[in-house]
């Protein structure tokens, strides 16, 4: 088929345009249908491509579908490519993506809008899919925009509550924010190469010699809009309050797929990076620094869905690690099985709220293993699959990254390591004081809500069981080897070779050192855990209060340009100057009027007077005919 | 020279409209603008020879009468409602 | 020679005469001091020789339009506020501009002139002559100012009119 790739992108926007126009007037069934339909088509269609493409020996495959403008000799084209990068990323944002939307039928079942939230799925499944599959930036950017915009829609999918709205609002400016690196990334781009296809831009920059603009400036410049989309410092800060979404859409956008665009893009122009020292030393720096701070701030956090967020953050800091020094591959096999491991979490915790009516937080419940067995397996698997425990998926894609980080020699260093062991311990440890908190110990549930508990519905449970299955066997799926030819491994010092296997044996201790710690502060009935809270207070608050990161930019950033826009823009342009001009133009015009009125006074020797004064005139000007 | 004596009375009618304050008074000034310039044209007509400064001055003459004829009666008139010949009162088309 | 003399002292007294009526108080005063100004001009025009324009003249202007001035003055009661403060208030706006204004025409006409002309007298204006030439040239002028005098005749009619409803 030669359209298939076209076919990928547009099944979830005929979804959208379905169940946007008429899913309300056609019923639950069919919005159900639909909805989880054409992205389980669209699944179906990209493993097709995968068959030929492995058929095909790898070459890539290039489709263009439509010429958008033709302007002064270039012509900008929507063109899709297909290699195994592409592959493997379409694959799990299509086949993620299905399953959380046959999960959210059971999840949105009561909810008013039904057909809104699987159209607005489905139209984020289009940008995403836009997204990965482009060939040019300029369709990823429409791509990256629009998963912007259908991330605002759905966390502030129950607008009707201001703090759900303003945490979608919050989303997107953060968004807008990165997107200005973003673009002057692509002017740069564009300026010095002419193109903006990412296969001609990786290839321009790995040939020699390069082209003349710097890669540091460009690798810097994306990475900013990198940050934005993937909740790095110091963007970071709309990703713990887009938990105001529907669950699913946390599990969907925010952990699985729409977080780790940034991440992608750096993989798929990796020529640049590779060409850029100080801008991968920048990324790797950042994703350490995120990676450790948000670590810290979940050891504390109180709100099951805010755990899985700040965790989120500091997973796709150990992504941007990995980029940092050169292991592009690994990164995205970290991609990978996060995506697995961290939608089995958020579907999981979205069980568990189901389950309790919607009690969030963890100090509220406990004693729930025996009670929702399923919830409770699924959610042990991929909290253990997290901490990095073997054989589960998340310790190969962790080892790699935690070995590339100290011996590769595009920027491995010791310190670089040593922080990336720090929050894998914190991982570890604050994943199963979620466990512990929410499924173990003495219920702290209140009566009403402990009658409630029941298991989810089989739509629900079944997404998880798959999902934890993936997260347990996804890791043997070498993703790195299968990138390899695509994206090459970076050389690992020869000097530490030897300490390769010492280095495997310690991140298994450190996952279950983790998970000791976890278990001997939070087990039994928790009474250590407020011990060590009373004894730390002030570092409890600095965690609880998120480094007061929010703050610090309300008072430096928003307060002043709050008082400049109302100050400097509303009433001194806007009022004094624009408006007051105009009204002074007409005062002047009406005072002029009223003072040349007062020569009509009905006195006819005025008159007189001024007909003499006109004759003196006229006779004064022609004076030189005389 | 006439042409500057028709001039001066010329210049003298116009004064005395603008500073006489007397109705009557300012119309016989007008009369005397009208006199001053039936001067000019006599001397213009007179100096070149053509009859066309004459028969101008006639229609002056026809002119001036008729305004006359109107502009006292109006004046009357104007004299009853305001109670005196004082131009200031006569201020109603101002604004 | 005498014509020179007697040219200047006509030409005289219409200027005497005409200052004169800016400054008397009581406008009988003034009419006659108006009537004076306009004999000076009829004989102004008859030294020149235009004895038909002079003749028009006392006729006209001073039989018809004075005459009728003296009746208006006398019909009415002049001594009102206009007789105790003869002057407006822009008397000295009025003398400045009026001095203005004479001093450019004087100039103009001085640069134009040089020299003066005086008169000669011609006899191009015999009223034989002149008659002739105003029928046989200038005769549209002429019905324009019939119309023009029957334009005024209705005036009047409308003026009596206005006249009879103001006293009810």
């Amino acid at each position: 088929m030669s359209h298939v790739l076209a076919l990928i992108v547009l099944l979830p926007l005929a979804g959208f345009l379905v169940n946007g126009l008429a899913g309300k007037r056609l019923g639950n069934t069919f919005v159900s249908a639909v909805g989880c339909g054409l992205p389980v088509a669209a699944f179906v269609a990209a493993v097709q491509c995968l068959i030929e493409l492995t058929a095909a020996g790898g070459t890539p495959r290039i489709e263009v579908a439509y010429t958008w403008a033709d302007i002064g000799g270039s012509s900008f084209e929507i063109a899709f490519y297909f290699d195994r990068l592409t592959a493997v990323m379409a694959l799990i944002v299509t086949g993620v993506g299905s399953l959380i939307h046959v999960y959210s039928i059971g999840y949105m079942k009561d909810d008013a809008s039904y057909a809104r939230y699987f159209a607005y799925l489905n139209l984020f499944l289009f940008f995403m899919l836009l997204l990965v599959l482009g060939r040019s930036l300029l369709v990823l950017f429409v791509g990256w925009e629009g998963v912007g915009l259908a991330s605002y829609l759905l966390i502030g999918f129950w607008f009707e509550d201001p703090e759900k709205a303003r945490a979608g609002k919050k989303a997107f400016i953060t968004n807008r924010i990165g997107d200005a690196g973003f673009l002057l990334g692509m002017f740069v781009l564009y300026q010095a190469l002419g193109t903006l296809d990412m296969d001609r831009i990786n290839l321009a920059f790995l040939a020699t010699p390069g082209p003349a603009v710097s890669a540091s400036l460009v690798g810097i410049l994306l990475f900013i809009g990198a940050t934005g989309k993937s909740a790095q410092i110091p963007l970071h800060v709309w990703l713990p309050d887009a938990m105001a979404g529907p669950t699913p859409v946390s599990a969907l956008i925010h952990a699985a797929t729409m977080v780790t665009a940034g991440v992608y893009l750096v993989a798929r122009l990796s020529g640049i990076y590779l060409n850029a020292p100080e801008a991968s030393a920048l990324v790797a720096g950042i994703g350490a620094a995120t990676a450790f701070f948000a670590a810290t701030i979940a050891v504390v956090q109180t709100d099951i869905k805010k755990v899985l967020a700040y965790s989120t953050i500091s997973q796709l800091g150990f992504m941007f690690v990995a980029l940092g020094v050169g292991a592009y591959g690994v990164a995205i096999f970290h991609l990978y099985t996060h995506a697995f491991f961290k939608a089995c979490l958020f579907l999981g915790a979205g069980s568990v709220i189901h389950a309790l009516g919607g009690e969030q937080d963890i100090r509220k419940m406990g004693g729930l293993a025996r009670r929702i067995p399923f919830t409770f397996a699924t959610f042990a698997v991929a909290t253990a699959a997290i901490a990095g425990i073997p054989p589960l998926a998340g310790f190969f894609s962790k080892d790699e990254i935690l070995w590339f980080a100290f011996a590769s020699e595009r920027g491995g260093s010791t310190v670089l390591y040593v922080t990336m062991v720090a929050t894998a311990l914190l991982t570890s440890f604050y994943m199963f004081r979620l466990l512990w908190r929410t499924f173990f110990g003495r219920s702290r549930m209140t009566a009403e809500v402990e009658h409630h508990v029941h298991e989810s519905p089989t739509s629900m449970t079944g997404v998880l069981i798959v999902l934890a299955l993936l997260s347990a066997v996804g890791g043997f799926l070498s993703i790195p080897h299968y990138l390899e030819r695509l994206l090459p491994m970076p050389d690992a010092a020869a000097s530490l070779h030897h300490l390769e296997t010492p280095l495997l044996v310690l991140s298994i201790v450190i996952a279950f050192a983790g998970l000791a710690l976890a278990a001997f502060v939070y087990g039994g009935d928790g009474a250590r855990a407020e011990r060590l809270q009373r004894r730390l207070p002030g570092l409890h608050r600095v965690l609880s209060g998120k480094y007061f990161v929010d703050e610090a930019y309300e008072t430096f950033i928003g307060r002043p340009l709050y008082w400049i826009s109302d100050r400097v823009f509303l009433r001194l342009s806007d009022r004094s100057i624009i408006d007051g001009s105009l009204h002074g133009l007409a005062a002047l015009g009406r005072r002029t009027a009223g003072g040349l009125s007062r020569i009509q006074n009905g006195q006819l020797h005025l008159y007189a007077l001024l007909v003499l004064v006109g004759i003196v005139f006229s006779l004064a000007w022609s004076w030189r005919h005389v | 020279m006439l042409i500057a004596v028709s001039a001066a009375l010329f210049a003298l009618g116009l004064l005395g409209v603008i500073v006489r304050r007397n109705v009557l008074v300012m119309l016989m000034c007008m009369e005397l603008m009208l006199n001053g310039v039936n001067l000019s044209l006599v001397t213009f007509a007179q100096q070149s020879g053509s009859a066309a400064g004459a028969v101008l001055v006639l229609l002056v003459f026809v002119v001036a009468t008729a305004e006359i004829a109107i502009a006292i009666p109006i004046v009357l008139l104007l004299a009853q409602r305001k109670n005196g010949l004082d131009l200031d009162a006569y201020d109603d088309l101002r604004g | 020679m005498i014509e020179t003399v007697l040219l200047w002292l006509f030409a005289g007294t219409a200027l005497a005469a005409a200052c004169l009526m800016l400054v008397l108080r009581h406008p009988m005063r003034v009419a006659l001091a108006l009537t004076a100004t306009m004999l000076s001009l009829a004989g102004v025009y008859a030294l020149l020789g235009v004895h038909v324009i002079a003749v028009f003249q006392v006729l006209i202007y001073v039989g018809a339009v004075m005459v009728f001035m003296v009746y208006a003055i006398m019909l009415l009661d002049v001594r009102d506020r206009s007789f105790t403060r003869r002057f407006s208030r822009l008397l000295v706006p009025g003398i400045a501009v009026a001095l203005l204004f004479l001093a450019i025409l004087g100039g103009g006409l001085w640069r134009a002139l040089g020299g003066h002309a005086t008169a000669s007298a011609g006899t191009l204006f015999t009223l034989q002559e002149f008659s002739v030439e105003f029928l046989n040239d200038y005769w549209l002028h002429f019905e324009l100012v019939s119309v023009l005098l029957v334009a005024a005749v209705v005036a009047a009619l409308a003026v009596l009119e206005v006249g009879r409803r103001a006293r009810g």
